[in-house]
């Protein structure tokens, strides 16, 4: 059974501004006390998560709301296991797949259906089992032709098509989106929406971070609201969409 | 706590207490990165066939493909053998051999250090998109590598043929010295591929010091050549990595302390990169 389990998480990004983050300044500083040592190490810690705790459970639609840096990325990021935060505990278990960016793993110089395969590597998916779902992806892209053209020439809607494509031809048991679906026409975005409430309506989790309230309304029941990495608000998505209303 | 359907206000840490038992136990650092290691190596398919892909991209377009190693190599050693083999007094049957010999190994091993700096900062977008074992990176680096030596070698046995060297058994005793070799890439690679997301001048000041020992090291000038010196150059690990190939490759007798300096120097590597990979594993994300 799926289960995310968040306790007082914190994510600190360093910030090596451009010259701390050379080994030189480091050396130097070690033998020249003063001055120079407090600007070599003068590093910048970003908060982008601040004490952030939550539960979500089997079968239940997760939305992140807030405004821009408010940590929705980070936090996502936290939820597929890139990041492991600087504090805090992060309990998760089933397959996460995490959609963060359309065209990670994609190569520009290989042709759709290639990347149908290549794409499948980076989801941990042998390539061997991948070809059997080279089909379902294309047909679910309904790129025709393009597929057997670069990905190179593709326009960015045409890009999350095929990469959200092949992204969610296996369920997921956590699917973990970040709004770049946007990119895709009003159409794709429909047929997006169908399949994910296929996934949900069995065992699954999604969650979802979007700053479009409408979205997030109409997809999930319990939400967070994020605002400088601290969770202002988090339980049924009315009730927090009207405190980051009323926030705004 | 957790059935709470209402709004819950996580301003206070307090707001979420005693759900800790939902959680399982952390595990730990070193089983942390023990797990990535052996996750990591039992995806063979997936780092074999991402080091492949980094081949046919470095050569897309071009006629000869990655067979352009093969060709360069060969321009090389017809350039620098006839000229150093004056040099050195040396016949060209005996120094061809020796220098190709040589030359294998060490562009290996040169190419497998500058590259390990890259390990994780090449693989980049993936990392900050795709929760893999890091591992992963690290075995990708060696084999593509391995991929590259074994281009080079497509010439070893016409060479070998050419200047008539003896074929002996010893021959055999390259697979193991290349395993060892490959041990020593990887922790190489895990070692300065997390240095070196974290300090960007280390890859340059490793490719200075690579091309440093491919001097001092006798790769392309008989360790004979040098006098008193040999006593001390005779205990440099690069020499004793390339000795354990190129002299079973010449049908000649390894010198006895290659293999040992070489297993001590893998031995205590392999556990400073092993314990630097503990410590600051789960850092690469946020550094690269």
């Amino acid at each position: 059974m799926p289960s995310v389990h968040l306790r007082h998480v914190c994510v600190d990004f360093p910030i090596y501004q451009g010259s701390s983050r050379s080994l030189k300044k480091i050396l130097i500083s070690g033998t020249t006390k003063g001055n120079l040592a407090r600007d070599a190490f003068d590093r910048v810690n970003v908060r982008a998560l601040s004490d952030v705790s939550f539960d979500v459970e089997n079968g239940e639609r997760f939305g992140i709301i807030g405004p821009n840096g408010a940590g929705k990325t980070t936090l996502l990021k936290v939820l597929a296991g890139i990041y492991k935060p600087t504090q805090g505990r992060v309990s998760i278990s089933g397959r996460a797949m995490a959609l963060i960016n359309a065209s990670v793993g994609l190569n520009p110089d290989a042709t759709g259906r290639e990347n149908i395969i290549l794409r499948g590597m980076y989801m941990d998916i042998h390539p061997r089992a991948m070809r059997r779902h080279v089909d379902a992806v294309a047909e679910f892209t309904e790129l025709d032709n393009y597929l057997d053209m670069p990905v190179r020439t593709y326009s960015s809607g045409m890009m999350v098509r095929l990469a959200f494509a092949i992204s969610t031809c296996i369920r997921p048991e956590i699917l973990v989106l970040d709004e770049w679906l946007a990119a895709g026409d009003a159409q794709f975005l429909a047929k997006a929406q169908k399949r994910m409430e296929e996934f949900v309506s069995g065992s699954s989790i999604v969650i979802l971070a979007s700053h479009s309230l409408d979205l997030v309304r109409q997809w999930c029941r319990r939400a967070i609201y994020l605002r400088q990495g601290v969770a202002l608000a988090i339980g049924p998505v009315e009730d927090v969409i009207a405190s980051y209303a009323a926030a705004l | 706590m957790s059935t709470n359907s209402s709004l819950e206000y996580a301003f206070a840490p307090s707001t979420v207490a005693g759900a800790e038992a939902a959680l399982l136990p952390a595990p730990s650092r070193v089983a942390e990165a023990l797990s990535d290691l052996l996750s990591g190596f039992s995806r063979a398919w997936m780092w074999s066939a991402l080091a492949y892909q980094d081949i046919r991209l470095r050569y897309r377009g071009s006629l000869l493909g990655p067979f352009w190693i093969t060709l360069t190599n060969l321009i090389m050693l017809a350039a620098m053998g006839t000229i150093y083999a004056a040099l050195f007094k040396m016949e060209t049957s005996t120094y061809i051999p020796f220098l190709m010999t040589g030359l294998l190994v060490w562009q290996f091993l040169s190419t497998t250090v500058n590259e390990g700096c890259f390990t994780f900062s090449a693989a980049q977008d993936v990392i900050q998109q795709v929760p893999l074992p890091f591992s992963i990176q690290a075995y990708r680096t060696v084999y593509r590598n391995l991929i590259v030596l074994a281009h080079n070698a497509v010439i070893i046995p016409f060479g070998l043929i050419l200047f008539r060297i003896p074929v002996t058994w010893h021959v055999l005793e390259i697979f193991p010295a290349l395993l060892v070799l490959c041990v020593n890439g990887l922790w190489i690679s895990l070692l300065l591929g997390t240095v070196s997301a974290r300090f960007r001048d280390v890859p340059p000041i490793v490719a200075n010091a690579v091309q440093v020992v491919f001097f001092i090291t006798p790769i392309f000038w008989p360790i004979d050549a040098v006098g008193d010196w040999k006593r001390l150059l005779a205990l440099s690990p690069v020499y004793a990595a390339i000795d354990v190939v190129r002299t079973p490759l010449l049908g000649q007798a390894i010198s006895p302390h290659s293999w040992p300096i070489l297993l001590v120097c893998t031995a205590v590597g392999a556990a400073f990169g092993l314990g630097f990979f503990v410590r600051f594993r789960e850092r690469i994300a946020y550094w690269i």
